[in-house]
């Protein structure tokens, strides 16, 4: 009897053991995903573009020495205001994300194709393996001309100031007749007064 | 006897555990709906499917690639794998499809298509989106990220629909593969925000017809008690100015009160009784 439960405690051991060198055989990796967003509703020339890029860990493992480029803003096209297109990211835990925004204002207007950026990082912690993964592509998007936009959507400082300047004849010359008549009467009144 | 019995409960779980049949048996079930897919692509006589029907064999080797490993992420709204996945209606839904390439060829990404289907019967269509052409290569051993967002009617909250995202993609010697991403029923929600428009504009043309009837209400009293004054005034007789004890003056300028009261035709009478041709003779007069 007693032997009996050596040999189960054994087995028992033995299923364990293997239990978990399978489970280690599933090695923890990490996968990025990486989205490229512009923020921006209207793209006007000299105004500020606002680009998100969100990197996502949806594997197992946490992702290491992530570097991220965007060669996708070339500097004859786009001036940076704030934020670098050249980051590098220690690390990453799975299941976590980390976002990363950048401003540019183009200099230009007219098409422009808003292009993937470029990722490096290390799935596996302990290799110096590389994986080498594009982010999502906003696409072609219009930049549109300032005068373009200002016409349409700014304040109209100047024209309303013209407006007004415009309106005033209509507004001033029967004032003043009114004003002319109405002293002319009241003189009268008071010559009406004195008498 | 007992000992063998025990044997047995401690042997069946250690072969289960190296079979390890309870992934498989998911992996069959996802197999299984990827063949259903592949027979909707072959029987679906919609245009959109068109492009990936004709290529597509029914063989479901040929639909997707071994080297090809691909991956959804919901970003909007957040999923949980396991729970049925909900979405707001007339809110968009961003997705990101990871891919990679774990082969040797180079892929292209041709493009994603997302469709609501009806639940109970996956090849009736309800609703097709777009498929976004994005033609994107993926190199060896490298990675690539597509997003794709669409907005589910708010027409159809509180139906569950079946949707299905599929992955177009090929190889550098032009195979062309499909993969379904997401294949399961989803539910749409309403979204119930606190204080929309339309109950606001709604509420404040209630307090407009309640001030309106408050109103018209206060203008009904107003008349009927109008309406009994005037009738005890009737019986009164009218005298015009004849009697000027209970005429008052005070309206009256001071300067045609003494204009009037100096007037020769008045006597010292304060009632006005000027005949129109004496009033134009005085008026040449000072003129």
């Amino acid at each position: 009897m007693n032997k009996m439960i050596k040999s189960f405690a054994l087995l028992l051991i033995v299923s364990m053991a293997l239990a978990t060198t399978t489970d280690s055989g599933e090695e923890t990796r990490a996968k990025l995903l990486v989205s490229k967003q512009i923020l921006n509703k209207y793209l006007v020339e000299q105004r500020d573009i606002l680009v998100k890029y969100t990197l996502y860990n949806v594997g197992t493992g946490p992702a290491t020495h992530v570097s991220l480029e965007d060669q996708g803003f070339p500097s004859e096209a786009f001036d940076l205001v704030s934020g670098k297109l050249e980051v590098q990211i220690d690390r990453i835990a799975s299941g976590t994300n980390i976002t990363h925004v950048v401003i540019v204002r183009p200099r230009a207007h007219g098409y422009f194709n808003f292009t993937a950026a470029e990722i490096s990082y290390r799935p596996v912690e302990s290799s110096p393996n590389l994986q080498y993964a594009i982010s999502s592509e906003p696409g072609e998007g219009g930049i549109v001309n300032l005068a373009q936009f200002n016409k349409q959507f700014s304040s109209h400082f100047l024209d309303w100031i013209a407006f007004v300047i415009m309106c005033l004849p209509t507004v001033v010359i029967p004032y003043s007749l009114f004003l002319k008549s109405k002293t002319k009467y009241e003189l009268l009144a008071q010559k009406k007064k004195s008498n | 006897m007992k000992s063998s019995f025990l044997l047995i409960l401690f042997v069946l779980p250690t072969l289960l555990l190296f079979i390890d049949s309870g992934n498989k048996i998911y992996a069959r079930a996802e197999d299984e709906i990827d063949e259903d897919l592949v027979d909707v692509e072959n029987e679906g006589d919609n245009e959109e499917n068109a492009m990936t029907g004709d290529d597509v064999e029914p063989d479901e080797a040929s639909t997707t690639s071994p080297d090809a490993d691909t991956q959804l992420l919901f970003v909007r709204p957040l999923y949980n794998a396991g729970t049925q996945l909900e979405l707001p209606g007339g809110v968009p839904v961003e997705f990101l499809i990871g891919f990679k390439n774990k082969g040797l060829n180079d892929f292209i990404i041709e493009s994603v298509e997302a469709s609501f289907r009806y639940p109970m019967d996956f090849n009736y269509y309800i609703q097709n989106f777009s498929a976004i052409a994005y033609n994107r290569e993926v190199k060896q051993e490298s990675e690539a990220t597509v997003s794709y967002s669409f907005m589910p009617s708010e027409s159809f909250a509180g139906r569950p629909f079946g949707l299905n995202i599929a992955i177009n993609y090929r190889d550098s010697n032009g195979v062309p593969f499909v993969e379904a991403v997401f294949n399961e029923t989803v539910l749409i929600t309403e979204l119930d925000e606190g204080l929309d428009g339309e109950t606001f504009f709604l509420y404040v043309f209630f307090a407009a017809i309640i001030v309106l009837l408050l109103v018209v209400g206060q203008q009904f009293l107003g008349t009927i008690g109008k309406k009994k004054r005037s009738q005890t005034i009737r019986k009164q007789v009218e005298t015009g100015t004849s009697n000027s004890t209970d005429i008052d003056y005070d309206w009256l300028p001071a300067q045609t009160l003494r204009n009037l009261q100096s007037s020769p035709n008045g006597k010292g009478k304060l009632s006005p009784k000027q005949s129109p041709r004496q009033r134009s003779k005085r008026a040449a007069k000072e003129e």
